[in-house]
């Protein structure tokens, strides 16, 4: 549930980014950053924490005004896809309130895609939530590549592997170009708010 | 779920919002100077480092290898920065001769050895005693997986120590016994009661760092 303070009027709604590693997670952060970070006045943090297990995440927070009375504050984080991050990433998870699922297109993920995503339903699960009660949407990320003669997957593929129990809205995209990552952004923030009100309501 | 739901008031105003806030009809700008992570010139290696994690292919250890080859050249002027990358590629040349075999706390160090190394080059006001601080302490780290592996090296079985470095580990298989379901449950199970020892080692260590700061 996100953070409400309802005497200020203040909504926090948190937002991950969710996939396998090198799926371009960080790639659409930067890119939003990159593009807009003089109209969202923000700074993306890299957060790092040193020890016995040392993690890389991101954090891109941002306002986007008052909306019907309320101030939304968007918070927007990546995880770490690596496998041995498992408990940061169940961390971050924790209060969340929308994700982006970035699956990797290229032909030689295919496995890594369905791993994260089977990763992502256990990590939720620990929270008591899950794939059919919160709003998220899938990114096929890197579908540029095919330009390289990389193998990449059909989205038919994809979809099939990722999106066909959930029909969660989809993204063909490039993180690298920018291509529909915004789309993909604006997306999750209107679903994700949307289900909070409902919630409020 | 909401997305079915009809478009209200707030949804309006909210696409509105998002429409103005991230419309896409200017050209994307260079890096700005704040956006650390896309302007380190670490960003590369960064990226190697964190896909070594995930899988170790040879395509990220070749890449790793080039990647540190290059930044020598960029920092040659720089001992600390060079000795950092010395750590490092010898880390590398580890992992690539070691594969299955590497060490558990090797990405613990790599890890560490790396976030150390982007502090100080992103970090470029640093104060020397402190860089040589940074770099005595990813040292001693270095130093003890060393000892670590040294150690495990000499308490694995001859056949084992004799496999070649980048071929698999041998089975009981290879040596022809059968590998049956209780002996990989064995197996498992010492693997996983040794990286717990290794974890607390490390957060023993951390703390005591920690208390030292």
């Amino acid at each position: 549930m996100a953070f409400i303070n309802l005497k200020n009027k203040i909504i926090q709604v948190k937002i991950v980014y969710y996939g396998p590693g090198r799926g371009g997670k960080t790639t659409n952060l930067e890119y939003i950053y990159r593009k807009f970070h003089q109209r969202i006045h923000s700074e993306m943090v890299t957060v790092k924490t040193h020890g016995d297990r040392t993690l890389f995440f991101d954090f891109l927070p941002f306002d986007i005004g008052v909306i019907n009375g309320y101030q939304i504050k968007i918070q927007l984080y990546t995880v770490p896809g690596q496998v041995k991050y498992n408990a940061t990433r169940r961390l971050v998870l924790r209060g969340v309130d929308g994700i982006v699922f970035v699956a990797d297109a290229m032909a030689v993920r295919r496995e890594k895609n369905i791993q994260a995503l089977k990763n992502l339903q256990e990590n939720l699960a620990s929270y008591k939530k899950n794939l059919n009660t919160i709003p998220w949407v899938v990114q096929y990320n890197k579908m540029d590549l095919v330009e390289q003669g990389i193998p990449v997957m059909a989205v038919e593929l994809l979809e099939h592997d990722i999106n066909r129990e959930f029909k969660r809205p989809a993204f063909p995209a490039s993180a690298v170009k920018g291509t529909n990552v915004v789309a993909t952004l604006k997306k999750i923030i209107s679903l994700t708010v949307a289900s909070i009100r409902k919630e409020l309501l | 779920m909401a997305d079915s739901s009809k478009p209200d008031p707030l949804s309006t105003a909210l696409d509105n919002r998002l429409d103005e806030l991230f419309r896409e009809d200017e050209p994307t700008p260079a890096a700005p100077a704040a956006g650390k992570a896309k302007t380190s010139p670490l960003s590369e290696l960064k990226k190697i480092v964190l896909s070594i994690d995930w899988e170790i292919t040879s395509e990220a250890l070749d890449g790793f290898s080039e990647q540190v080859r290059l930044l020598k050249e960029v920092y040659q002027g720089d001992k600390v920065i060079l000795v950092f990358l010395q750590v490092l590629g010898s880390l590398g040349q580890y992992i690539q001769s070691s594969r299955s075999k590497v060490h558990p706390s090797t990405f613990n160090v790599l890890n560490s050895v790396f976030a150390r190394l982007d502090e100080i080059v992103s970090t470029p006001k640093m104060p020397p005693a402190v860089r040589r601080k940074l770099l005595q302490a990813e040292m001693d780290a270095y130093q003890a997986l060393r000892t670590k592996i040294t150690q495990r090296r000499a308490a694995e079985p001859a056949a084992a120590r004799a496999a070649p470095s980048g071929t698999p580990v041998r089975t009981p298989a290879s040596t022809g016994g059968p590998v049956t379901q209780e002996m990989l449950a064995r197996a498992v199970a010492e693997l996983k009661g040794f990286i717990r020892t290794e974890i607390d080692a490390l957060r023993q260590l951390v703390t005591s760092a920690a208390r030292r700061d």
